[in-house]
């Protein structure tokens, strides 16, 4: 959109899923993340959000989905064909949705198994890493993990995403269901690290007032398309997504609402 | 009453009970790294066994060699059996992941019969069929090496699971889609698991084919390996040993109370009640985790 | 070509819930009934008797278990034992003097009686540890079967079946007990049909899928897992009592044994679960491949020139039908119920193929 666009980690070009060969998630859907950029997906449930970032980390294999059309690049490479672990290893992390962390294991095996494609030496170096921007799971690290606090499941995600020492990080929902200060805390771990470690971040939220705040661009997803894509400080000041996302604007009729699909802009 | 007789049984028992327990400790290992119940073990267990008899008797190699060379073959068995049958089956239904094992089973039995035939054959591994005598208590050899080797096992599982690969396996156990997001090859985690089962299997083949000779009354020992492995916890490798014992002790005793009563045979009747007390009252078994049970 | 449809189109209800909505499978049914009623005129008596018959049986018990595992998603290792129990308490209630007809509702009340009690694991567990413990009852019922003389006639462990007798008539000849087999699988056939329309069926359905939704929506999942259990084990019974009396004639425990358990789940499998004219195909490729395989293999070995053993010829057969059902798993989970329905679907609508969703 931009004349002068930074360098790319990773573009979506018309990117389009099928799960089963038959139901369709996600179509067209074309996304550029710039290097140490900081992008916001937002999006009501069953948007595609969970699908596209799915699409990105390869993780569609486990739901029997696919790409069926479009084009995944990452650092000018296309990673369409390889499996999970290569693309991992290439430097894509993925937080999966509602954190699931091995609930048997303790943060400090969770970060263990995290480093299966790093090198031995690596691993302890990373570890370092993860204990300083999260002092807490340091302090609980031999716990099952299946015990911590959702906050804290919440840091080990994260941080086991950072063992494996991507280039780029995607997140899906951090926030579900934490508490507003946690939230707060996590998203400015999260901006931290970006700032610190160059790290380029796709966030997929549904709290768009917190994602908003710290990214520096945003796309809107709605039923499988992108319907808007623009600057953070632009989407915020943007009407409908006050009205929709924001919960900004004052209570109105439900009249009103269907205007709203009359102005949605299709972007593909 | 005869204590002495009872305590040898007891204890005759508890040793044959650690040898049931390596059958188990294979459905285990499977089933802690991928949740799939492998009812092939007892026929891997035979195709052990078999192996190291061809290794013996067609390439003449000495019994120690033969033991090695199975072990290797058998990996690459275990292997092969998760990229042929079990990769396309992740995610399936578990009626068809069970389905798949008892074609294995079918497959593997009835192949090695095929193979070999069904004659029995003695398995020499130079045990003496002289008893142990611990005080007044008489103790088959071979029994006793079994149980020794159970336990070395049994050791030698504890430490791997706490080894980088050991926690990269549960971690597949835990979540299948979280390791694949963190990059673990979730396929070759699985075919290790197989691997290291067959390689198991083929140890309790040998030493049960010194019991009792290798024929196909090998796979038979699948329903006691099913019966500790779901008595310990199926994803317990402890659990695997006491419930080997336990069974090993309970079988022993009940059998010569039951045996006169009943005519004989009263060992699998004694099995089958115990997988059954098992799942009623307390499904994931003595040390099990608890949301084993929804599957 | 065949059915020549360009679509459905029902006008109202009674069209859309009819049994065979498409008049062409209705010819069709009709023409099979028609060949299987004059079945025993067409065909050598050798095969009526060693191949159709043994079929139909097979197909009725497949369809019983089929009931269990495809409707209601529960598993059953032990499916040969319930027909086991309902062959044994037929014969010994037909040596007691009772009427067969009677006889044979006596076993498959008996086998309906002590299947529930694989229901009660059931209602306790499910998937695996449901399987480990069907698994158990049936070498359970093994062993109380050969160990028990009363049960099993004596030290010999076989026991004469007497021969079968319709309302006073003695039905001995290959046509006659092919038409029992006969009657006895269209009456399964066309229960399990039925079954689909009613609101047992749809209840037995909503359990499979998850069974605390179903029990949320209201449907008592206890009840139906019950009702399942003791009708599939009636028609097990049943089937059990009808094989001995028509096909074996003597009944012995390695009849029943695990082995034919699986052999009984095979058939579900291969055929397609929850398919019933999968069941059919399942029953006729599990019950013939074994004879099919033994001809290829002596065909094969006079072509090459290999030459076998007895053992390895006698453990063949078992091997490749392990290999067949990893080969169907993974080809086709769906089995040869599903490959129907495909082919059939194609040629529904041909040649219009646009028709088509």
């Amino acid at each position: 959109m931009n004349a002068n666009t930074p360098a790319k980690v990773l573009s979506l070009n018309n990117v389009e899923v099928v799960y089963d060969h038959v139901s369709l998630a996600i179509k067209g859907v074309s996304i550029d993340v710039p290097e140490g950029g900081m992008v916001a997906l937002l999006g009501a449930n069953g948007a595609g959000k969970s699908t596209t970032l799915k699409s990105i980390s390869g993780l569609l294999i486990a739901e029997r989905g696919e790409v069926r059309r479009g084009e995944l690049q990452f650092l000018g490479r296309s990673i369409g064909a390889l499996s999970p672990q290569e693309r991992v290893r290439l430097g894509i992390a993925h937080v999966l949705e509602g954190r699931r962390v091995f609930e048997h294991l303790t943060p400090d095996e969770n970060l263990i198994a995290a480093s299966a494609v790093r090198g031995r030496h690596d691993t302890s170096r990373n570890k370092e890493r993860v204990y300083s921007y999260f002092p807490r799971l340091h302090e609980r690290r031999t716990v099952a993990s299946g015990y911590l606090s959702g906050g804290e499941q919440q840091m080990l995600a994260i941080g086991r995403a950072l063992m494996t020492q991507p280039k780029l990080l995607m997140l899906d929902e951090p926030s579900l269901g934490l508490a507003p200060f946690l939230v707060a805390e996590i998203f400015q771990i999260i901006s931290r690290i970006n700032k610190e470690e160059g790290l380029s971040v796709l966030l997929v939220e549904q709290n768009a007032v917190a994602a908003l705040e710290i990214v520096s661009h945003g796309y809107l997803i709605e039923s499988g398309r992108i319907v808007m894509h623009d600057t953070a400080e632009t989407l915020k000041k943007n009407p409908d997504i006050r009205e929709f996302y924001l919960g900004g604007a004052k209570a109105k009729s439900f009249h009103d609402i269907k205007h709203y699909s009359r102005r949605k802009r299709w972007l593909t | 009453m005869d204590w002495a007789l009872l305590a040898e049984s007891a204890v005759n028992g508890g040793l044959v009970g650690l040898m049931y327990s390596l059958v188990a400790m294979g459905i285990v290992l499977i089933y802690k790294s991928s949740s799939v119940p492998n009812l092939a073990q007892g026929a891997m267990t035979m195709l052990g066994a078999y192996v190291v008899l061809a290794f013996a008797n067609n390439a003449k190699a000495p019994i120690w060699l033969a033991i090695i060379l199975a072990i290797v073959t058998m990996f690459g068995v275990g292997m092969a059996i998760e990229r042929v049958a079990l990769r396309r089956l992740a995610g399936r239904p578990i009626i068809m992941i069970l389905m798949m094992t008892l074609g294995l089973e079918i497959l593997l039995r009835a192949g090695s019969m095929t193979i070999w035939g069904g004659t029995g054959r003695p398995m020499p591994i130079g045990i003496s069929d002289d008893p142990l005598f611990l005080g007044p208590l008489l103790i088959n050899r071979t029994y006793a090496v079994g149980a020794a080797v159970a336990v070395a096992m049994f050791a030698l599982f504890v430490l791997f699971f706490r080894t980088r690969m050991g926690v990269v396996l549960r971690a597949i156990s835990d979540d299948y889609t979280a390791a694949w997001s963190v990059g673990i090859s979730v396929e070759r985690g699985v075919a290790l698991s197989w691997a290291m089962s067959a390689v198991v299997a083929t140890i309790a083949g040998v030493l049960w084919a010194s019991v009792q000779g290798v024929d196909q009354s090998l796979a038979q020992l699948l329903l006691k390996g099913v019966t500790v492995a779901v008595l310990g916890g199926l994803d317990s490798i402890g659990g695997a040993l006491l419930a080997g014992i336990l069974l090993g002790i309970v079988e022993g005793v009940a059998a010569s109370f039951l045996d006169p009563l009943l005519g004989g045979a009263s060992r699998d009747l004694v099995d089958a009640a115990m997988l059954i007390l098992t799942i009623m009252v307390r499904p994931h078994g003595l040390f099990g985790r608890h949301d084993i049970e929804r599957i | 070509m065949l059915f020549r449809q360009a679509g459905i189109f029902h006008t109202n209800y009674a069209a859309d819930r009819a049994l065979f909505p498409i008049s062409a499978d209705r010819w069709m049914i009709g023409i099979l009934l028609l060949c299987a009623l004059a079945a025993p005129l067409l065909v050598n008596s050798l095969y009526v008797s060693s191949y159709l018959l043994p079929w139909l049986v097979w197909t009725a018990g497949a369809l019983g278990l089929n009931l269990i595992l495809g409707w209601a998603g529960q598993f059953h290792l032990g499916y040969a034992a319930v027909m086991g129990i309902g062959a044994y308490a037929t014969v010994h209630a037909t040596r007691a003097g009772i009427p067969w007809e009677i006889a044979i509702v006596l076993g498959g009340a008996t086998a309906s009686i002590i299947g529930i009690g694989f229901a009660f694991a059931a209602l306790r567990v499910k998937g695996l540890y449901l399987a480990l413990s069907t698994l158990a009852l049936q070498f359970v019922m093994d062993w109380v079967i050969s160990h028990v003389p009363a049960i099993s006639g004596g030290t010999q462990a076989t026991l004469q079946a007497p021969d079968i007798r319709l309302l006073g008539w003695p039905v001995t000849s290959d046509a006659g007990l092919y038409y029992v087999a006969l009657i006895w699988c269209v009456m399964v056939t066309s229960f399990m049909l039925n079954l689909r329309r009613t609101a047992l069926g749809r209840a037995l359905i909503a359990v499979r899928e998850k069974d605390f939704a179903a029990a949320v929506i209201g449907v008592n999942s206890f009840y139906f897992k019950l009702v399942a259990f003791s009708t599939s084990s009636f028609i097990g019974g049943v089937t059990g009592a009808i094989l001995i009396g028509t096909f074996y004639h003597a009944v012995t425990p390695e009849q029943f044994s695990v082995d034919v358990s699986i052999q009984a789940l095979a058939m579900v499998i291969v055929g397609g679960l929850g398919s019933i004219i999968g069941s059919y195909f399942g029953a006729a490729f599990i019950l013939l491949m074994p004879g099919a395989m033994n001809t290829f293999i002596s065909w094969a070995a006079t072509q090459f020139g290999f030459s076998f053993s007895i053992e390895t010829l006698a453990h063949l057969p078992q091997a490749l039908y392990g290999a067949l059902i990893i080969a169907f798993l993974l080809i086709e989970p769906l089995g040869l119920g599903k490959i129907y329905s495909n082919i059939r679907d194609y040629l529904l609508v041909w040649p219009f193929g646009y028709v088509k969703k």
